[in-house]
């Protein structure tokens, strides 16, 4: 019943959106800006608005957003989330738009790009690091008397899958 | 009480007081750990923002591993927890996603049931374990200092997911602080973000949303901040010498440096079980928390 991969991504991400907006059409958001006077980003980057965001989306204006910088901006702190009234979700809007922003080739972090690459190969975002203590003496895991780290056991068979997943939809 | 322990890749990578303060005392309070084999990063935020759905097989593929053992999970990390939460809530709504996902995990023979419970450590000690039983561990209350707790944003939002603590009013971190013989108070920035979110995309952004938090929970007369959140804490006690090097700039007006003592709450309750300081890995905070070392060591007649 699952059905190829990348028609399922299609109809997924399609879901979200309509989940995310659907109440929109209906000129529910009445532009009233709890989202924005809570965001702890709008208070230092004018360019970054939820308010903003979700009045273009009203608006059809996608494109445009897809193709800002502004939608790569949120901390993910869910204030706006938490705090419309009409409950309408920025955050969950603006996470469907970075997928969009994705799947339609536009520029998006690198560090996203290689943060995915390094889960796709080892499971984890970086290899242990070797940290310093105040007094500036170096430490790791075995030093610490901690185990190494937790990872997929059959590397292989998850960067497989995993990839089936993350590459599906996307532009070649 | 038997959990599943849930490190991902902050906590198992470089922020080694989180695991070992919690390895160290959690036992204490009659709490078994399981380490979990096979797991892998929950997706956040990379995946969430390029992939949502690589971001929701990641972390069910990790809570399928912890059902696998027959337990609940406990995710240390706020952003795995969220991840953990709202891929549960996702999954468990939606029998086609759920089935789709189940389909990718059966390749390494894993199924997604939905069984297994995501527990935070906020509920852990809180709700589970309850203060009552922290309080009889103490041995060396933490009486005279007055700490500010940071729950971080993905304890207590969004609540529809039925979070740890109340959205606008979280107090549980403040209630076992008290239980270790700590002071608190509420403060208007409690439930503020700590920033780490925009490292990648606007570094600077970054620093002045935690270089502001710092400048206030010093400002109120606190003597520490105290989160078990490993990306807030990475924020707050890792970046203060940075944030100090450029903090004219951040704050964008002449600024005295920040002096705040940074913990991770599992520290505290170590040294307040009477623990020893290099036990709970207090010798990696980054943050200047030499004097109320000290102080705890002296006790309170001091």
């Amino acid at each position: 019943m699952t059905g190829k991969t990348e028609d399922r991504e299609v109809e997924f991400i399609s879901l979200m959106l309509q989940r995310a907006v659907s109440e929109m059409a209906a000129e529910v958001c009445e532009q009233c800006g709890k989202c924005a006077s809570g965001c702890p980003v709008s208070r230092h980057m004018e360019d970054f608005n939820p308010r903003r965001i979700i009045a273009k989306v009203a608006l059809g204006r996608i494109e445009e957003l897809l193709k800002s910088e502004e939608i790569w901006t949120c901390t993910s702190c869910m204030k706006c989330k938490e705090r419309c009234p009409e409950n309408i979700s920025p955050y969950d809007v603006i996470l469907v738009l970075r997928n969009m922003a994705v799947r339609a080739g536009l520029p998006h972090p690198e560090s996203y790009d290689q943060t995915i690459e390094a889960v796709v190969d080892n499971g984890v975002t970086q290899e242990p690091l070797t940290v310093r203590t105040r007094t500036g003496e170096r430490h790791d895991r075995s030093s610490l008397s901690l185990n190494p780290i937790d990872k997929p056991q059959d590397m292989e068979e998850f960067k497989e899958v995993l990839l089936s997943i993350v590459e599906a939809g996307k532009p070649r | 009480m038997k959990y599943a322990l849930y490190l991902g890749c902050t906590i198992q990578t470089e922020q080694y007081g989180c695991e070992i303060s919690a390895r160290e005392t959690l036992p204490r309070l009659g709490v078994e750990l399981v380490d979990m084999v096979g797991t892998s990063c929950c997706g956040f935020p990379a995946f969430s923002s390029l992939s949502t759905l690589g971001w929701w097989y990641l972390s069910a593929r990790n809570i399928a591993i912890a059902e696998g053992q027959g337990l609940d999970m406990l995710a240390l990390c706020n952003g795995c927890y969220e991840s953990l939460v709202q891929t549960k809530h996702n999954l468990d709504e939606d029998s086609n996603l759920k089935a789709f996902i189940n389909d990718k995990l059966s390749k390494e023979g894993l199924e997604y049931k939905g069984d297994s419970k995501i527990v935070h450590p906020i509920s852990l000690l809180h709700d589970i374990i309850g203060v009552e039983s922290i309080g009889e561990k103490v041995k060396k209350p933490l009486e005279g200092l007055k700490l500010a707790s940071h729950p971080g944003c993905h304890a207590i939002r969004p609540s529809l997911l039925g979070m740890p603590d109340k959205a606008e009013h979280p107090e549980k971190l403040d209630t076992l602080l008290k239980a270790l013989g700590a002071g608190t108070m509420d403060y208007p920035e409690k439930t503020d973000c700590c920033g780490s979110m925009l490292a990648s995309t606007a570094a600077s952004t970054t620093l002045t949303i935690t270089a502001e938090k710092l400048k206030a929970v010093e400002g109120y007369g606190f003597d520490g901040l105290v989160t078990t959140c490993p990306f807030c804490f990475q924020m707050f006690d890792g970046r203060q010498e940075e944030i100090n090097d450029m903090i004219d700039f951040l704050l964008d007006t002449d600024s005295d440096e920040v002096e705040l003592p940074v913990f991770y709450y599992t520290q505290l309750l170590g040294l307040a079980m009477g623990l020893k300081p290099d036990r709970l890995g207090l010798q990696l905070n980054m943050s200047p928390v030499d004097r109320i070392l000290d102080k705890i060591e002296e006790g309170p007649n001091r």
